[in-house]
């Protein structure tokens, strides 16, 4: 346990051994480096671009590159000068970035990824109830107030936090204060409640390949990337080189599957050619795609996409959609 | 008048007259509603109208371009402008549109109206007052505390000869500011701090394009932001790479946006987007005294080349002085 009075005086000192990220308002609630806690917020429900910026920036410069004397000299950027503390991350995310490892870590090892994955250690914090009104995670089996993927989770007990520490670097952070810390009564563990489930979305969904649908909702969607830049599980990238062919720097950056010129080719062809088509991979992605490879639903029900679609477009009324229209 | 409204569409729909309608649905709560499609009069049912339909739907005329058949949708007043833009923009041609025009009460904006209550299922517009209603009860709220900003200045509900028009329409401005206030706020600060302003708003824009997207006045068949090659922009996002999406897509709108505000209200990140489009329509309104989206007739000025430009010789003469 610690007091909420104390928490700040805890931060504060992870600040000075760490680099240390949370939730700040700067023109929304974002995850951002902070030199102090004064700086952070603790009302908030989450941020609006999730926390995977800090793990896969939205433009990140992969190495520099310029031609010397017949050869071609390249200097690698990346790399995190110190190690990393995030603080406030949802479980959702939390649960996001589990997913993200799977893609990053499957055969071949993204460096630039593991590199800051590795280099970061997490404070979850369980989530308030009521959650906000779009928030899901309950009917795709994750639980608000679970530890999973964190190192360290708070709850909001009133005048205190229940600290549940699950790692070692978990236990270093806490040792730096560990006077402020003190013992938990019996039972003080809240527990989550259980939504209605919707994970049987991944099964149905197959058999809408051809469904009208697509074409329905495609009317509506203005085919921007607000739905896949603020999803924590979204992870498509592009490569961009800047610069001259005598030197410059190769970014990558973020890129949607929603924008007409993701899947076009260099001829002019796109195999997705209409809204329809892109529409419906971002749910088959999410709902087929994903767990194929990996075993598990691609979405962790934080409810990003339904909060901020420009047109109302909620992704709980498209699964439910595709339960009701599918088979098995 | 949502009654009124789905028996024009039914007859509409029934007569052949348009092949598909444009309105507002009920969303995913009661403080969401969603656009819609309407095919088939039996559909009509799902058409709805209250002061939290935000939605530009003329945004989806762009759709029917390449068709011949004929659409109709429903309007606020200043959706109506884009209309009028769309059909002078050669975009759409005024017969294929059938405009449904609704007296608009002001919208409500969301984030103000759920700092203020939680539960809400139904909002109405009714005089100075919208009736809030939580539960069991109906509140009764000046209008001033929830409407969206742009209302405030609303002086246009009525600016377009609409094919139908439900109820009454009446000019509603709130306020005594002006509409350019929170330009001209701008306007006085030095120019470092303006810019400074400025930067730390790009600076956080993500670059999702919503503000484009939605935008009824963003039609190219290329965007610049999007061209190959050349390549004007890359996808990075420093903040020089963000400014210039900014001043690009600022300098598009001249002459050409019409305040509906859609921008602001879809950005994620909070950037206060009007404050600029406001100040490209405060530019154009004094240089050239044209204000987009008022009559068919009106030529752009970014169309057209008087030697005379009464306006401009007149500025030019200031500044010889
Ligand atoms: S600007 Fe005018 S017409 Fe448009 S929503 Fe507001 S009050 Fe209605
Ligand atoms: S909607 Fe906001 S974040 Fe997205 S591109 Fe426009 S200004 Fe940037
Ligand atoms: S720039 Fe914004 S306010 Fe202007 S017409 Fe486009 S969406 Fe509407």
């Amino acid at each position: 346990m610690i007091k909420k009075a104390h928490l700040t005086q805890w931060l504060d000192r992870v600040a000075q051994g760490y680099d240390l990220f949370g939730p700040v308002l700067d023109g929304v609630v974002q995850f951002e480096r902070v030199n102090s806690s004064d700086q952070l917020v603790f009302d908030y429900a989450n941020s609006v671009v999730p926390p995977k910026n800090l793990f896969l920036p939205q433009t990140e410069c992969l190495f520099a590159f310029r031609r010397e004397e017949g050869s071609i000299i390249l200097e690698p950027r990346g790399g995190l000068e110190r190690e990393r503390v995030l603080f406030g991350i949802r479980p959702c995310d939390a649960r996001s970035l589990l997913l993200l490892d799977e893609v990053f870590n499957s055969d071949l090892e993204d460096t630039y990824y593991q590199e800051k994955r590795r280099g970061t250690i997490l404070i979850g914090l369980a989530c308030p109830s009521p959650p906000q009104r779009t928030c899901f995670c309950t009917s795709l089996g994750i639980d608000p107030l679970s530890p999973e993927g964190v190192d360290v989770l708070l709850t909001d007990l009133g005048d205190r936090y229940l600290v549940e520490v699950t790692t070692e670097k978990g236990e270093e952070l806490v040792g730096l204060s560990q006077e402020l810390f003190f013992p938990s009564a019996e039972g003080e563990k809240l527990k989550g409640e259980k939504g209605k489930s919707l994970e049987e979305v991944g099964e149905k969904i197959g058999s809408l390949w051809e469904d009208g649908y697509w074409r329905e909702l495609s009317r509506r969607c203005l085919g921007c990337g607000v739905c896949t830049y603020l999803c924590p599980t979204c992870h498509c990238f592009d490569l961009t080189d800047v610069g001259s062919t005598l030197s410059g720097k190769r970014f990558r950056c973020w890129d949607s599957c929603m924008f007409a010129d993701f899947t076009r080719m260099a001829g002019g062809v796109n195999p997705r050619p209409t809204g329809k088509e892109r529409v419906r991979q971002r749910y088959f992605d999410k709902f087929s795609y994903f767990p194929e490879q990996y075993g598990v639903l691609g979405c962790v029900g934080c409810g990003r996409c339904s909060q901020y679609c420009p047109m109302g477009i909620d992704i709980r009324t498209i699964i439910n959609e595709v339960i009701a229209r599918g088979a098995k | 008048m949502e009654q009124e409204l789905r028996e024009i569409v039914r007859k509409l729909l029934e007569e052949g007259a348009i092949e598909y309608f444009i309105g507002y649905a009920e969303g995913f709560e009661p403080l969401h509603t969603t656009p819609c499609f309407i095919e088939r009069g039996e559909q009509v049912q799902a058409l709805v109208w209250s002061p939290l339909c935000p939605y530009n739907l003329a945004r989806y005329l762009h759709q029917m371009k390449n068709g011949a058949g004929k659409v109709g949708l429903v309007v606020k007043g200043c959706d109506a402008r884009a209309i009028v833009e769309l059909v002078k923009g050669n975009q759409i041609q005024r017969e294929r549109v059938v405009v449904v025009g609704i007296p608009c009460q002001g919208q409500v904006d969301l984030a103000k109206l759920e700092d203020a209550f939680e539960g809400v299922e139904a909002v109405e517009g009714k005089g100075d007052t919208f009736l809030v209603t939580v539960g069991e009860k109906v509140h009764s709220v000046e209008k001033e505390r929830l409407l969206r900003e742009k209302c405030f200045s609303c002086r246009h509900p009525i600016s377009f000869e609409y094919d139908f028009v439900l109820g009454e329409m009446s000019p509603l401005v709130y306020g005594s500011e002006s509409e350019f206030a929170m330009v001209e706020e701008l306007e006085r600060l030095p120019v470092e701090e303006r810019r400074a302003f400025w930067r730390a708003q790009f600076e956080r824009c993500i670059r999702c394009y919503a503000c484009r997207d939605i935008c009824y006045a963003c039609y190219c068949q290329e965007c610049i932001f999007e061209s190959k090659a050349p390549r004007w922009l890359e996808k990075t996002t420093t903040p020089l790479d963000n400014q210039t999406y900014h001043l690009i897509r600022a300098w598009h709108m001249v002459g050409r946006c019409i305040d509906c505000g859609e921008c602001e209200r879809v950005c994620p990140v909070g950037i206060p987007l009007r404050r600029l489009y406001k100040k490209v329509e405060k530019e154009v309104e004094q240089l050239f005294d044209y204000r987009a989206g008022m009559r068919v007739e009106d030529l752009p000025p970014l169309v057209t080349f008087a030697a005379e430009e009464p306006a401009l010789s007149s500025r030019q003469d200031r500044s010889e002085r």
